[in-house]
């Protein structure tokens, strides 16, 4: 599970840094606790974006309702991995 | 990797933290094709938008719209017109359910019982000889012994051309009647003779309403990057038009790149089917377009775009900071 966990952390991590084009980051130096919004300054329609490359890469959707509680790639990994987990 | 606390200090960061999960989002609502005045410039009706759809006059639907807007997950409701005013239930559809503006003329007073918060914004187009020639009288004199010292109420100035020189006479007999004020510019493409602004001239009212804001920090709600924005339509390297506005109604965004843009918005017709293309008029050439609101928008939702230095970032804080109050969001 923690395994599994890091690796999607990581490869979130990955997806954030090529949609949004981040600079003088890798998935690896990439904070998991950063929070998204306030700190690297992420909206709505990044995360929209964000979203709909995790449902092809994962399949899993995720409800625009979940968007403000996504705030750090730990939770978005946590999420993936329990919606997947589910079935969802 | 640039990150908001690296760029602020922390009197800027608390004010970045508190508009930063705001996630405003807002529509345009045509209340009424009717209007008590019939200003010349005005988009609604010299490009005939008040013939692009019969108002619906069933106020049960106008209730079931709202909820249906709500579900849609727009939190801020912008009632324009015509004269929105002259429906005051259909004002008040909105108003039970949602953070709502309302923009008029001001010539009716809002009953305020009624509608003890909602936010207005009052429009003037100058001075008395100036409204005389574009809207065939001094509304000022009428509005402002409506709205004098009323918390939720300001003045929306549009500035043509004309006024270059004399604005302070305006912001100060606004101040004198205790409301606040917001400064906009009369597009070109309205045609309105004589009022056509040449980049010479917009050099000139952005160094004036910079001054505004200086003179009349309490007063005038703006940000001197948002009048530079506005006089240069330009923003970090990019020209403002058709392919970077944010307003431009949801279904009807074919645009491909999608710029950023406002979520899930639309511009709805009184009849509440019609969409209209965007906040202003269809006709309008974006390139020179001049609507505030658009404008303020554009640089709303490109806040990363902002994070390249200090100084950029407190610029996109200032003019987030001021749509906020302008839409009751954060104090004044």
């Amino acid at each position: 599970m923690n395994d599994n966990l890091e690796q999607t952390i990581l490869r979130v991590a990955e997806i954030i840094i090529n949609e949004l084009k981040l600079e003088d980051v890798t998935p690896e130096t990439f904070d998991a606790d950063l929070d998204l919004v306030d700190e690297v300054g992420i909206d709505s329609m990044d995360l929209a974006t964000i979203a709909l490359v995790i449902r092809d890469e994962f399949g899993i959707r995720i409800d625009e309702d979940d968007y403000p509680k996504l705030t750090t790639l730990r939770i978005i990994g946590g999420y993936i991995v329990e919606k997947r987990s589910s079935g969802e | 990797m640039k990150t908001v606390s690296s760029l602020l200090d922390p009197h800027w960061h608390d004010r970045y933290k508190r508009i930063s999960k705001l996630n405003i989002r807002s529509s345009i609502y045509d209340v009424t094709d009717r209007c008590n005045l019939r200003c010349k410039g005005c988009f609604f009706f010299s490009s005939n938008e008040h013939q692009a759809a019969s108002e619906e006059k069933d106020l049960s639907k106008w209730h079931a719209f709202v909820e249906s807007e709500m579900a849609r997950g727009v939190n801020l409701a912008i009632l324009i017109g015509g004269e929105p005013t002259l429906c005051p239930d259909r004002i008040e559809s909105f108003y039970r359910r949602l953070p709502t503006f309302c923009a008029t003329n001001g010539i009716i007073k809002v009953d305020r019982n009624r509608f003890p918060d909602l936010m207005v914004g009052i429009s003037l187009w100058g001075a008395a000889d100036d409204e005389i020639v574009l809207r065939g009288k001094d509304t000022f004199a009428i509005s402002s012994a409506n709205y004098a010292g009323d918390p939720n109420a300001y003045y929306l100035y549009t500035i043509t051309p004309k006024q270059l020189g004399k604005i302070e006479n305006n912001i100060r007999r606004i101040k004198d009647v205790g409301l606040k004020v917001h400064m906009q510019l009369l597009s070109n493409d309205e045609g309105v003779d004589g009022f056509f602004w040449q980049p010479s001239e917009l050099v000139a009212v952005r160094a004036e309403m910079d001054q505004m804001l200086d003179s009349y920090p309490h007063t005038v709600i703006s940000s001197k990057y948002y009048h530079r924005i506005i006089t240069t339509g330009a923003m970090c390297g990019r020209a403002f038009g058709w392919m970077e506005c944010p307003s431009v109604t949801d279904a009807l965004d074919t645009r491909q790149p999608r710029p950023k843009r406002l979520t899930n918005f639309i511009r709805w017709a009184s009849d509440l089917k019609t969409m209209h293309r965007c906040c202003t008029s269809e006709t309008r050439d974006c390139t020179t377009c001049k609507d505030g609101a658009a404008h303020m928008s554009w640089v709303m939702v490109n806040k990363r775009d902002h994070m390249n230095s200090s100084e950029d970032l407190q610029n996109w804080i200032e003019v987030y900071e001021m749509f906020a109050k302008l839409y009751r969001f954060i104090p004044w």
